[in-house]
């Protein structure tokens, strides 16, 4: 504890001598907050809440927590590898900003640093995985103003960059999970012969086939690095919905119109259209409805748009899983409702709020 | 039992360290008392005594039956010593010093009797006038002598409530030392008999077990009902109060009177059954001393106009700093002037540390001590963990991330967040209106739950005082939802709390 301290008042004097070491102040600020909290006092009202962005992101990190531990052990070591070049280049997009901008380092790049990782498949090669988050939180959050801004959610932007910009590492290779013993805690990576394991959505459009649902809550099957552990992803989720991190509404219409739609499609066209309980365990819905959806500043915010764009959101899901050329359809739907939410709110604002003065 | 009724939104706050408990401590007589004239709901009245005059404790020193005003009392026995126009609370005013002989005998009002049911309706509002009882309340107690925005014929309902919603509350078993409860519906038949046309609403906590035998003794009065609440904040605001107790729409921004409801605590109607059973003039007030800067919270009797030092100086643990807060923690003023007096509007003085201790890691601490509105602390799961209070901020102002607490929250059905970033962005026009700025009641419950620690409560008045700059007033927005408008009205915005 004292150690940090005598480091943070070192760096700060030196800070004070070096002008370029004094440009990286936002840094030092950072960290000073980070590690010891803030000495302001309030005005009025003369409390506050205990919660602050640090605690409310460190909650969404804690819900995601269950899915990262079981990744290490389908994936191998490498899985935290990615997840610190993650943090470390899109970190720097994010200091670099601070700098110019003489702003502070805001949190909220905590969850994304985390979260880009996990909807990368695991055989992503590591310059990669630097391009996209980089791309990311550059075009995805730091042109628009950063933090609170952002109309997209910026693991999603890079995420779709590497998709249209390398197709075939995104969406053709496919590892198979370390499924016996210690599985992945011992190994670093699975062998190159344990590739191109189809996922299971790809399975069901080439083949018919649908996965035992027991094996896709477990995670048994292939699929991006912190997807497939769905017991894990249903835990955390719900913890996030109990902490009032999340907001249930959300992720609860999302997931009712997922299945409802699914239903329909499955009864009038059940080759093209999966039966519901399996759009519902597959691919990247619930990592995507618990954790990405629900990112609050880039989903509707009132209440009535949250129920809106989850009906909205579980319709493109089906429709763009079962109709279109991609298999997986969660991240465009994400975006889309990102892109539809000022409107569902717009809409929202008209109605709740009828206009009392011309 | 009848139903439990509450409103959207609201935020209960439990078990705050620092509570005060429920002894009383005698009042003691001070030496010196500076009475300010403007105090409780009024203007200011004519100032009755010269500098040497002796006064009695008891003897109105400042008196206008044609104002808006209720008389004001010497608090003691002795010598006026000084008459000073000074600031007080913001407003100019006349403040009398009275030198004390240290005696605690008072006068008693002619005309009051034990025997008050035989009363007449006019001496009753008489003696209610002139015990200064009539100051109490938002909007007066209105009477023939223009205590009053409204007449007494303007008034349909009284709601007269036992609700603590704040941090930290005045306890109702301190307020009935020495009292029962029969004398709080003695009180309640004073006002029934003073405005007979009128409805009595007993508003009360669902779960305080202080009315024993509630529900029988209430089938004695046909002229009142009784409704349950739930303790959330801000319940023990008038506006809440008329919202969920009456069920009507509230003209926000006016007062309660205006509508013709007149909100009343318990205090307040145990000092009517005082004037008109006992004879007592309004001069003193039961305080709650609350929070843990204090070495023992508790409750005390004040002489009106008695310094702040006096009451609390010697209470407060001596290596704190505290922070002074009136009456509520989250909407209240800050005593810095310990010379200031005490008026007949206080009813808890609250003492918290100001702290400035930057605590290590504090975002990853499991925080059983820790109160907050999202269920992320130990504290939600182990609600018998008393709360830290103390005035640190608890994180860094950051930008918005639209997490809605404060629309959840919000007991009047706002979204402060989209307030707040429109006037943060000085645009501010008509559509703040449409948003509703104006039912903002200033609750503070926003910037309480903003996890960013964004000031929401003091943008959106700040956006209503431009807008009103702008022309675009509350008379346009809210009145004309409103057909039966009574009395004077003045639309008041901020702190006004009794």
């Amino acid at each position: 504890m004292g150690v940090i301290r005598n480091l943070l008042d070192n760096m700060d004097r030196a800070g004070e001598k070096n002008q370029l070491i004094g440009k990286f102040k936002p840094v030092f600020k950072a960290m000073d907050g980070f590690f010891y909290g803030t000495d302001e006092v309030t005005t009025t009202p003369h409390i506050l809440d205990h919660i602050d962005i640090k605690r409310y992101m460190s909650v969404v990190i804690l819900g995601l927590l269950p899915a990262t531990l079981a990744a290490i052990y389908f994936w191998g070591w490498r899985v935290l590898v990615v997840i610190a070049v993650s943090y470390i280049f899109g970190g720097m997009v994010e200091v670099a900003f601070a700098i110019t901008r003489k702003k502070d380092i805001h949190e909220g790049f905590l969850v994304t640093g985390l979260i880009f990782p996990l909807i990368l498949p695991p055989t992503t090669p590591l310059w990669v995985v630097a391009v996209g988050v980089m791309f990311g939180v550059f075009f995805g959050k730091e042109v628009f103003g950063g933090t609170g801004r952002n109309p997209f959610n910026p693991a999603l932007i890079g995420r779709i960059f590497l998709s249209i910009a390398f197709p075939s590492m995104m969406s053709v290779q496919w590892q198979t999970p370390f499924l016996s013993g210690l599985g992945g805690f011992l190994h670093y990576q699975n062998g190159v012969d344990a590739m191109s394991m189809a996922t299971p959505l790809g399975l069901f459009r080439s083949q018919g086939t649908i996965s035992s649902y027991f094996d896709l809550l477990l995670g048994l099957g292939s699929g991006c690095i912190g997807e497939t552990f769905r017991i894990g992803l249903i835990a955390g989720g719900l913890f996030l919905i109990l902490t009032k991190i999340v907001n249930w509404r959300l992720p609860f219409s999302l997931l009712l119109s997922v299945i409802i739609f699914s239903f329909l499609g499955n009864h009038f066209a059940p080759a093209k259209f999966a039966p519901p309980m399996f759009q519902f365990l597959s691919g990247g819905l619930l990592l995507g409805a618990f954790f990405m959806a629900t990112d609050p500043v880039t989903c509707p915010m009132t209440k009535a748009g949250k129920w809106i764009g989850g009906i909205l959101m579980g319709f493109l899901v089906v429709l763009i899983r079962s109709l279109s050329g991609y298999v997986e359809g969660v991240m465009f739907s994400i975006v889309l409702l990102n892109v539809f939410a000022p409107l569902i709110d717009h809409i929202v604002l008209d109605i709740k709020y009828p206009k009392v003065v011309k | 039992m009848s139903k439990c009724k509450t409103f959207r939104g609201g935020y209960k706050f439990v078990e705050f360290q620092g509570q005060p408990d429920d002894t009383l401590e005698e009042p003691f007589i001070p030496s010196q008392v500076n009475i300010p004239l403007l105090q409780g709901f009024g203007k200011e009245g004519d100032c009755l005594v010269k500098v040497g005059d002796k006064v009695f404790a008891g003897q109105i020193i400042s008196r206008n039956d044609q104002n808006v005003s209720s008389p004001v009392h010497a608090t003691i026995s002795g010598i006026v010593s000084g008459i000073n126009k000074t600031n007080y609370f913001g407003k100019n005013c006349l403040v009398v010093s009275i030198k004390g002989d240290g005696r605690s005998e008072y006068q008693k009002i002619p005309n009051a009797s034990s025997n008050w049911s035989q009363l007449s309706k006019e001496s009753i509002e008489e003696i209610l006038y002139i015990s200064g009882v009539t100051a109490l309340g938002h909007g007066g107690i209105p009477s023939r002598f223009n205590s009053s925005i409204i007449q007494p014929d303007d008034v349909e309902n009284v709601i007269v409530h036992i609700v603590g919603s704040e941090p930290y509350n005045i306890s109702p078993r301190a307020l009935f030392h020495k009292k029962t409860t029969q004398n709080l519906f003695d009180g309640m038949e004073i006002l029934h008999k003073v405005i007979p046309k009128a409805q009595i609403y007993l508003a009360i906590n669902k779960n305080k077990n202080i009315l024993q035998g509630l529900d029988e003794q209430i089938t004695k009065y046909n002229w009142l009902k009784i409704q349950y609440l739930k303790s959330k904040y801000p319940q023990n605001h008038e506006a809440m109060l008329v919202k969920t107790v009456l069920g009507q729409q509230f003209p926000y921004g006016y007062s309660s009177a205006n509508i013709g409801v007149i909100v009343l605590d318990l205090q307040s109607v145990l000092h009517v059954y005082e004037a008109v059973a006992e004879g007592k003039p309004f001069i003193e007030r039961t305080i709650a001393l609350c929070g843990t800067a204090l070495k023992k919270p508790l409750h005390v009797k004040a002489r009106i106009g008695t310094a702040l030092d006096d009451v609390i100086g010697s209470r407060i643990k001596p290596e704190i700093v505290p922070r002074i807060i009136l009456n509520s923690l989250l909407t209240g003023a800050v005593l810095n002037d310990r010379s200031l007096s005490i008026d007949k509007n206080y009813s808890q003085i609250i003492a918290i540390p100001e702290n400035h201790n930057r605590q290590f890691l504090a975002f990853i601490r499991s925080g059983i001590r820790s109160d907050s509105y999202s269920r992320s602390f130990m504290s939600n799961f182990l609600p018998i963990a008393q709360k830290t209070c103390d005035t640190n901020q608890n994180g860094e102002e950051r930008p918005c991330i639209s997490c809605n607490y404060c629309e959840e929250v919000c007991p009047v059905n706002i979204i402060p967040q989209i307030l707040s970033k429109y006037v943060k962005r000085s645009i501010v026009d008509e559509t703040l209106a449409n948003l509703h700025i104006y039912d903002c009641i200033q609750c503070g419950l926003c910037s309480y739950v903003c996890p960013s620690k964004i000031p929401l409560a003091q943008h959106i008045k700040e956006g209503a005082n431009i807008l009103m700059e702008q022309g675009c007033t509350p008379d346009q927005c809210i009145l004309p939802n409103f057909d039966n408008i009574k009395g004077v009205v003045e639309s008041y915005r901020g702190i006004k709390e009794v």
